[in-house]
């Protein structure tokens, strides 16, 4: 956007999109330390891995935006695999009726819990934790909890076809966090996604129906991970219903890594690609120099712990450590909405 | 004009937990009567009862952590990481004697809640993301204890002492061990909440920055109930021990999210201020007999986790009630 980007603009820049930034830095990294890293196979291995992730992320960031949390992402991957797969070999269905099957299960679950998130009290935490139990206990139920395979071939090439050299599930995620983007910023409704997430009370007294944006974004993150499960599923060539356990706590570190805040109304989804492609890469660092699986967990949790606190300090001038507003316009203003512990 | 409303809301808990409490107990005991009907009896056995406590002992204990945390509006995501590591440091210092070895354990699950307490109160991050990699750091370092596996003795060979197991085993009054030592972890948290600082921490998770303008050592408290909850946690690690005879870094990975729903089942919110250890217990005893009666009737394990998931949001549902934020 600009044309003759100075010094302080880019600074500036730089400041904004800090995962960004730390990508780049921490893929030239890798690039120059590990001789086969920048290896075709390594880099289209990091694209299929988690452009599945990816597809998550899209929609935890809708969710963690208005200030929810999505926690049955895993479960609901595995239940998407699970009803292709029964569509497919046991219905003898065609596969793009089986698709559409495995999303629409996917969604529809995503649509419940948006549905008690927005029109009950209780927090989207447990309903969403319920849907996590739910949703696996129909996996394992419709499975009789045994995988089953898939013979279409035409299905299996879906996950592992490329254009141009490159993962069509990668190309397939980044124009949906394109579409998506132009969604959050140039839409109105997307504007109301950012506008619950900052106060929910103000986007209401504005006209905005909070209920429904909230139902709104459970829905698509339920939509967006059956677009997962089915990569998932076509990756696999089967059906799992154990699989994906976790993955939704692999979306929310990507989300936060990119610079999306658990209070709401923080977050871009240039971030979150950026958050996802940051763990995809720094995986696939860690197991090329042989760091045992051991200690990878800790190198990953020191990550997530020092990116949150890079981005918590930049915004640290809004409100002082015991969770007072520090300027005076903020404290007569009733509570202040940081001082959540959570 | 905040400290009104905080000194109003103090007083007035005390009406407040009862009508959760009693709520929570209606659910319980209706749980209860399908369970014995649906089992035609089985289920009041001595024998089932007392499995159904000694299953039990250990959540309850970590709950009570958990409940802790959520009282002041936080979540603590590691407890099961902290359980997972204070079992295999309790195993690996065997060697030491009891004691040492306890004090090890206990020494580190407090140091991790010591670190999620201080990242959570003074860089200010969400007790959400910090107990996340906190969970990751805490399992790895397990696992790098642990060689990955499972450990049955300590360091240079030695056996687990014989009077842990025997803990396990032992009664006293006709009560397993296990489950009178939940019952005085209880009482005793019970009892803090009685504090000062008990009281505290109902203010800090009601509103914060009343609770500091009131005078109350708000960041104080916020550090001391992850150090609590890191350290329950840990007696549930020794717990584990005691029960299963061997430490693990897989150890318990279903606490974390069981805690959780056990303490919302109790009535706590989770935007913090509201909660009872009895709702919170009562919320453990829930999830127990839930699972027992799975049990019981032989549902298949595939069937369980959709009943489960079915029963935590309508047993949260009921609860909720028309409660203000």
């Amino acid at each position: 956007m600009n044309r003759n980007p100075s010094p302080a603009r880019v600074r500036r820049w730089m400041g904004r999109n800090t995962s960004t930034v730390a990508l780049v830095v921490i893929f030239a990294f890798g690039c120059v330390a590990l001789p086969n890293f920048a290896d075709k196979f390594n880099l289209s291995a990091i694209a299929f891995q988690y452009s599945i992730i990816g597809f998550l992320a899209l929609g935890q960031l809708l969710v963690i935006l208005t200030e929810g949390i999505d926690l049955s992402q895993g479960s609901l991957v595995a239940l998407t695999s699970i009803v292709i797969a029964t569509l497919i070999t046991h219905a003898g269905l065609p596969t793009p009726v089986a698709i559409l099957g495995g999303v629409l299960a996917s969604t529809l679950l995503g649509f419940l819990s948006g549905l008690l998130v927005s029109r009950t009290q209780i927090p989207a935490f447990i309903v969403t934790l319920g849907m996590l139990g739910i949703a696996r206990g129909l996996a394992l139920l419709i499975s009789i909890g045994k995988p089953i395979s898939i013979a279409d071939e035409v299905f299996a090439d879906l996950g592992r076809s490329k254009v141009w050299e490159i993962p069509a599930s990668l190309i397939l995620w980044l124009l949906a966090a394109l579409l998506l983007h132009y969604f959050l910023t140039q839409r109105r409704l997307g504007r109301h996604i950012y506008a619950v997430g900052g106060s929910a009370e103000s986007a209401r007294l504005s006209g905005v129906n909070v209920r429904n944006i909230k139902l709104l974004v459970y829905a698509m993150s339920g939509f967006l991970t059956g677009i997962a499960g089915v990569l998932w599923t076509s990756r696999l060539s089967s059906g799992s219903p154990i699989g994906g356990v976790n993955y939704e706590l692999e979306s929310i570190a990507a989300v936060v890594v990119g610079g999306g805040s658990l209070f709401g109304g923080i977050g871009t989804v240039g971030g979150t690609v950026a958050g996802v492609l940051i763990f995809g890469v720094i995986n696939s660092m860690l197991n090329l120099a042989g760091i045992s699986p051991y200690w990878q967990g800790t190198i990953k949790g020191v990550l997530i712990l020092a990116a949150v606190a890079l981005s918590q300090l930049r915004r640290a001038d809004r409100t002082n450590v015991r969770g007072v507003a520090r300027h005076a316009s903020d404290s007569t203003a009733g509570p202040a909405k940081p001082s959540r512990n959570i | 004009m905040q400290v009104t409303p905080l000194l109003d809301r103090l007083n007035r808990r005390a009406t407040f937990e009862t009508k959760g409490v009693l709520r929570i107990l209606l659910i319980l005991a209706g749980l209860i009567v399908v369970a014995g009907v649906l089992s035609r009896g089985v289920f009041f056995g001595p024998e089932n009862l007392i499995n159904l406590g000694q299953q039990n002992a250990m959540l309850t204990v970590v709950a009570l952590g958990q409940f802790l945390v959520i009282l002041t509006g936080g979540i603590d995501l590691s407890v099961g990481a902290i359980l997972a590591i204070s079992s295999v440091v309790f195993v690996l210092f065997q060697g030491y004697g009891i004691v040492p070895a306890l004090a090890l354990a206990l020494l580190a699950a407090a140091l991790i809640g010591l670190i999620n307490g201080g990242l959570v109160t003074y860089v200010r991050l969400p007790s959400f993301v910090v107990t996340l990699g906190m969970s990751q750091i805490t399992l790895s370092l397990a696992m790098v204890l642990s060689k990955g596996g499972t450990v049955y003795t300590g360091l240079g060979g030695a056996a687990i002492a014989a009077p842990i197991i025997d803990f396990y085993n032992g009664w006293l009054l006709g009560i397993p061990l296990h489950v009178v030592f939940a019952l005085v972890v209880v009482g005793v948290v019970a009892l803090y909440l009685r504090t000062s600082y008990g009281h505290f921490a109902y203010a800090v998770g009601g509103n914060r920055s009343a609770a500091y303008l009131s005078g109350i050592p708000v960041a104080t408290i916020s550090v001391l109930v992850f150090v609590l909850a890191g350290i329950l946690a840990g007696v549930g690690g020794a717990l584990f021990v005691s029960r299963v005879g061997l430490g693990d870094p897989q150890a318990a990975k279903w606490i974390v999210l069981d805690s959780i729903a056990a303490v919302s089942i109790g009535g706590a919110s989770l935007s913090g201020g509201v909660g009872t250890v009895a709702g919170t217990l009562i919320g453990v005893i829930i999830l127990g007999v839930l699972n027992n009666i799975m049990n019981l009737l032989g549902v298949p394990p595939t069937m369980q986790p959709a009943i489960k998931g079915l029963v935590i949001l309508l047993a949260v549902f009921l609860n909720s009630g028309r409660r203000e934020k």
